[in-house]
């Protein structure tokens, strides 16, 4: 089967053809995002946050996102790791303090490492709620979504054509590449020093096509009627065709309500009792256990 | 009534040292199909860009003269008054796409002019059909072909119903099948919608058969204005100035010089084919 029948490319991604998710109303899936994306932060508690990833990617699963397409984000998830676990190493803070810990002929702070793991657990879950999101979700979706939580007009329009000004610069971007590459650019053979020199070049060219693209859109916009306050030229309340056509279910109300009420109980109980602390987790007191501390 | 009147326009573009359009009158009556022609850089676009009210409102630089829409000064109309009476279809499609889906593009200029839902709704199925749009609605405009992209621009103007259509280089960027369906729906939007349309085009030889009247604009001035059998009798005016007649139009002209053919000069291929029957015999060799 040819990929576009079963995936569609969006600005932020590819997104399958058909998904469950889609059944919902795009305010519904925004709230998926909030809870998945949100909740992580009210939780210290590693396995319960690496539960919710667990969870994300069953979602993933059942929204017949392709697994395949995520493996562009593994670099990301190593980066921010060795990000994160050289800066507690390096930088651990008043030795004093901390619980010093031998590893493979190295000497680690546990707090610190602690800190890290717990903080990169609960920034995995924050991004794959978020991947989720925009994996099943088109550019349409977002808009319909944030209007329909009343985002006034303008503000929603411009962040659609901040997107897509986005894709435009994306695309002229390879645009030029393409022609020097055609003239016998070979970026493999140039020195750091000159890719860096190169893409500053790059500056120039793509400044003069961002100022065309803004001219010729300013123009674009005016030819179809708009105006700054995005009022219609009838002076009443402005017609959201888009938003108004999607309507929101029972199903929708239900699901909404359900994941924000989660949300709200779990943001509750992680500020009033100490179900979600590290202390609390089993995990970290195994691994303590193990490295023979406290 | 005049759809569009322009007395004694001149324009000359911010830092520019010459004008672009020179003391231009012209009068372009409601429901005429209208070709403007001329060689690059004649002032073709900016003689539409000031029918459109884009100069002097959204470009900047000097104006004299009058511009006037359906009687009234064009730098008086509000936008949105102004765009439920001027469409205008841009050169590059993708230059005027604002919107991350086809759909969404269509319905944006229909908004902005105040109907309500349900008319939206309905003009959106109306160009869509119009423009074969129909199975890209849910689509982002950059991700389809460039013809498609043409008609998507199409469809987001004519569904507005403007009363005065204005399209320039409408088949610039697009292949040859992409220009014949343009060359279509400029067709029906002139034999079943009573739209006045002004059309900016090189491609003469499609749009040709379709005009009421074409419009010759060079270095800036309006030369000349007649209907297109008047215009493209005198071949080598326009070849003079780089402008190329319909291909049938010029075989007949070589042929009326060798003094094989006295008639009219065809517009059209199926007018060719006519006018060849009435060549002396062996005139085809």
């Amino acid at each position: 089967m040819a990929r576009s029948e079963f995936a569609k490319k969006t600005l932020l991604g590819i997104v399958p053809a058909d998904s469950p998710f889609y059944a919902f109303h795009p305010v519904t899936r925004l709230a998926f995002l909030f809870v998945l994306s949100v909740t992580p932060m009210f939780i210290d508690r590693p396995e319960i946050n690496l539960a919710i990833i667990a969870m994300t990617f069953g979602l993933f699963w059942w929204g017949r996102v392709r697994m395949s397409d995520l493996k562009k984000y593994r670099l990301l998830l190593v980066t921010v790791a060795l990000f994160m676990f050289i800066v507690a190493y390096l930088a651990p803070g008043d030795k004093a303090q901390l619980t010093p810990v031998r590893l493979v002929g190295l000497t680690l702070y546990w707090e610190p490492m602690r800190w890290a793991f717990v903080s990169y657990v609960r920034l995995m879950a924050m991004l794959f709620g978020a991947i989720l999101y925009f994996s099943t979700n088109r550019e349409r979706d977002v808009l319909v979504g944030l209007r329909t939580l009343r985002l006034p007009f303008q503000v929603s329009y411009v962040a659609g054509l901040s997107l897509r000004s986005a894709g435009m610069f994306m695309e002229d971007f390879a645009t030029i590449r393409e022609a020097e590459q055609a003239r016998a650019l070979d970026l493999d053979a140039l020195s750091l020093r000159e890719k860096v020199k190169l893409y500053t070049m790059y500056t120039v060219p793509l400044f003069a096509v961002a100022l065309r693209r803004a001219d010729e859109i300013s123009a674009a916009l005016y030819a179809r009627g708009y105006t700054l306050s995005g009022r219609p030229g009838t002076g009443g309340k402005r017609t959201d065709y888009l938003r108004d056509k999607s309507v929101l279910r029972v199903r929708d109300w239900v699901v909404s309500f359900g994941l924000l009420g989660t949300f709200v109980v779990i943001a509750i109980v992680s500020r009033t009792t100490g179900v979600f602390s590290i202390q609390a987790s089993p995990l970290i007191g195994f691994v303590e256990q193990l490295l023979g501390i406290g | 009534m005049n759809a569009i009147e322009l007395s004694g326009v001149t324009w000359r573009y911010e830092h520019a040292k010459e004008p672009a359009l020179v003391d231009v009158d012209l009068a372009i009556p409601e429901g005429e199909f209208v070709l403007v022609i001329g060689p690059n850089e004649a002032g073709k676009t900016t003689l539409v860009s000031a029918i459109k009210g884009l100069i002097p409102n959204s470009i900047t630089g000097v104006l004299k003269g009058d511009v006037l829409v359906f009687g009234e000064r064009v730098e008086s109309i509000k936008p949105p008054v102004l765009a439920k009476q001027i469409g205008f279809v841009f050169a590059d499609p993708e230059s005027q796409f604002t919107a991350l889906t086809v759909e969404e593009e269509i319905v944006f200029g229909l908004e902005n002019v105040g109907w309500p839902r349900e008319t939206i709704g309905k003009r959106v199925e109306w160009a869509a059909r119009i423009t074969g749009v129909e199975d890209l609605l849910d689509k982002p405009p950059y991700d389809i072909s460039g013809g498609q992209k043409q008609r998507v621009a199409i469809a987001s103007v004519i569904a507005m119903q403007p009363r005065i259509l204005i399209l320039d280089e409408p088949t610039a960027m697009i292949d040859p099948l992409g220009k014949d369906l343009v060359v279509r729906i400029c067709a029906e939007l002139k034999n079943d919608h009573d739209m006045t349309i002004v059309v900016v085009e090189h491609n003469i030889e499609a749009f040709a058969p379709l005009a009421d009247k074409v419009v010759m604009v060079n270095e800036g001035r309006v030369e000349r204005v007649a209907p297109p059998r008047e215009i493209f009798r005198d071949l080598d005016y326009l070849l003079a100035r780089d402008v190329h007649p319909p291909q049938v139009s010029q075989v007949f002209g070589r042929l009326r010089e060798r003094g094989l053919y006295r008639g009219e000069l065809p517009l059209s291929d199926e007018e060719g084919f006519a006018s060849w029957r009435t060549l002396p015999e062996g005139a085809a060799r």
